[in-house]
């Protein structure tokens, strides 16, 4: 085991137990719990859950941009290259956002300031951080347009965003996020609004850079194509909790937690057998207002029982580098290793 | 950029009032601008005989006032006041409006709060008392006049700003300038504004209309700046021969009505051509 850890990359980024809260009229809500998280250079991981479990708060609290009110840390930390983020002044917060930490979001047809061109956006975001005349930024500005695979740079750049499709407002908001060179880069929901023709197309796009600069990216998504295509290790999420995580491939090969199986039984597939039914998760995500005593997700559970209305299940390393917090997965493995061991 | 000024000038030509008012302002910031050229003396020598109709010689087309100055030549020169305060005012009303709008939208809280009651206090003020209250403890001086009417114009930008910034603060491209690396000025004024200014634009341009009103109220009251011709206090000088020379205060009142008339058309216009909500209709 430590040698095992040992071998392992340092992360660029490691969350430890991180704590979000909302503070609403109807008390104070834990949005994320204890989540814990390491990303290494090089390496994609993938965050997935339904919309509500947290996700993208957690994303935000990482380059600090929670909305506050309503929304706090209240616990954990969050280190970057070592240097702890919530220490940091606002200031030097900022000179991290952009070069060190990039983000790209959702929509990107609204990620644009519509009254300014896509040039004078490259431009901006060049020269936020590194200082170079604005011929310079500009050269750079086209040479990252061709990066991104915009046809024609030198012309898009006088375009205003509301001239641009998605796909190609999406690949500007990349060629911002790394004209940089930022050591990671947070994509939320980088592809929901674009068509699958296209999402394929920004993912190849994501995975292609990665691979050209070395730097860690976590994908938040809640889509199981999204995360086959790109990740190398996948975050289950639940209720603001961590349930899940694993390497991509033992994932979707044997998934502990019954949500994870939810998720997968709930995704069409390709392969999957003619004839063979979409499962859906009974039920629906329990307000965070309402968590039921012990599991969140016992009352959607096909295999909850007694133990999981008591208490709730912590996350447990269960096989080599897959871990889950549920305890019917852990009876279940038990017995696996009670029967091979008579 | 080209286009988008050709644009522009196409929508707001649509409106044919606001043309109209367009080339009102042009001819009156013309003659403000030629005053000089046209009258090279003082507007407030005495150039002739007291009380001369309109229109009866060729040497003071629009007369004489009762103390026997030319009507044009102050006509001319209060166009230059008038305008100047007007603008002035405006870009004062408009500065101090905006930043405090957006101030208070962007940040919320107690700080938007505080600004809002603030502006609340200042509407509740009697505009007009305002004004001359300021302008008699700092004096009669044209630049004073102007500070005051900004001072009690500036509540309404102020609010139009917030409103506009309340709705563009918790867009996305907002949180990717943050994401960017981006400070709070810079994405206040830098970006948030430019998709704000507008509504705010064409407001302002109302205020200058309301500015001119304002200067010749407080000139008419005898309380603007004695050292400058100004069309309020044509007015006011005029109005004890009211009943027999009435003429001395049509004449700068029918001024006043059309530049005001004349900005209000084009702040039409401009809320055609700037406004999107409008546009293609």
């Amino acid at each position: 085991m430590a040698a095992d850890r040992a071998s392992e990359p340092t992360p660029i980024l490691s969350i430890d137990k991180l704590e979000v809260s909302l503070f609403t009229r109807r008390g104070v809500l834990p949005a994320v719990d204890g989540l814990s998280l390491t990303v290494a250079a090089g390496e994609t991981v993938a965050i997935v859950g339904e919309s509500g479990c947290g996700k993208s708060l957690a994303a935000l609290a990482v380059m600090r941009l929670l909305p506050e009110p309503p929304a706090k840390i209240v616990g954990g930390a969050v280190r970057f290259m070592g240097r702890d983020l919530a220490s940091l002044s606002d200031r030097e917060m900022q000179r991290v956002r952009g070069k060190d930490i990039s983000m790209i979001f959702q929509d990107p047809m609204t990620s644009l300031n519509p009254v300014v061109t896509v040039g004078d956006q490259l431009i901006e975001a060049i020269r936020r951080h590194t200082h170079v005349s604005r011929k310079e930024a500009g050269d750079r500005a086209i040479e990252l347009l061709r990066q991104v695979r915009i046809p024609d740079a030198e012309r898009r750049l006088d375009d205003y965003p509301h001239q641009m499709s998605g796909g190609m407002s999406q690949r500007v908001m990349i060629a911002m996020a790394i004209a940089c060179g930022p050591q990671l880069l947070i994509a939320d929901e980088p592809t929901t609004a674009l068509d699958v023709t296209v999402q394929a197309q920004i993912l190849g796009l994501l995975k292609e850079l990665q691979a050209s600069s070395g730097m860690g990216l976590i994908i938040i998504t809640h889509d199981l194509g999204v995360v086959a295509e790109t990740a190398d290790r996948v975050v289950v999420m639940y209720a603001g909790r961590k349930v899940e995580e694993a390497r991509v491939g033992a994932l979707f090969e044997r998934p502990l937690h019954p949500y994870t199986r939810g998720l997968l039984g709930a995704t069409p597939s390709a392969v999957r057998r003619r004839g063979g039914r979409l499962v859906e998760i009974a039920g629906s995500v329990p307000a965070l207002s309402d968590l039921p005593m012990g599991c969140a997700f016992q009352n959607r559970c096909p295999d909850a029982f007694d133990r999981c209305r008591g208490g709730r299940p912590a996350l447990a390393s269960l096989l080599p580098q897959q871990s889950a917090a549920c305890f019917a997965a852990e009876v279940e493995l038990s017995r696996n290793v009670a029967a091979v061991g008579t | 950029m080209l286009t988008l000024a050709v644009d522009f000038v196409r929508r707001f030509a649509r409106n044919r009032a606001a043309l109209v008012g367009f080339v009102l302002v042009i001819a009156v910031v013309g003659i403000a601008l030629s005053a000089p050229w046209l009258f090279p003396r003082s507007p407030l020598r005495i150039v002739g005989r007291p009380e001369i109709w309109p229109f009866t010689t060729s040497r003071f087309p629009l007369g004489t006032d009762s103390l026997g100055r030319d009507i044009a030549a102050m006509i001319a020169y209060g166009a230059r006041t008038t305008l100047l305060i007007g603008l002035c005012a405006s870009l004062t009303a408009t500065i101090i409006g905006i930043s405090i709008g957006a101030i208070a939208a962007y940040f919320g809280g107690w700080v938007d709060e505080l600004l809002m009651r603030l502006t609340e206090l200042f509407q509740t003020i009697p505009n007009l008392i305002f004004v001359l209250t300021i302008v008699s403890i700092l004096g009669q001086k044209i630049e004073y006049v102007t500070i005051a009417v900004g001072i009690v114009t500036w509540t309404p930008i102020a609010r139009l700003t917030r409103a506009e910034f309340m709705s563009l603060r918790d867009r996305e491209f907002v949180q990717a300038c943050r994401s960017m690396g981006m400070g709070n000025l810079r994405i206040m004024f830098g970006e948030i504004l430019p998709n704000a200014l507008p509504p705010v634009i064409v407001l302002s341009s109302l205020v200058i209309a309301g500015a001119v009103l304002f200067e010749s109220a407080v000139s008419f009251l005898g309380l603007g700046d004695p050292n400058v011709s100004s069309w309020g206090r044509l007015i006011g000088d005029g109005r004890t021969l009211i009943r027999s020379s009435w003429y001395i205060c049509a004449v700068p009142g029918m001024a006043i009505m059309l530049t005001v008339l004349a900005l209000n058309l084009v702040g039409d216009g401009l809320n055609d051509a700037l406004n999107p909500k409008l546009r293609d209709r």
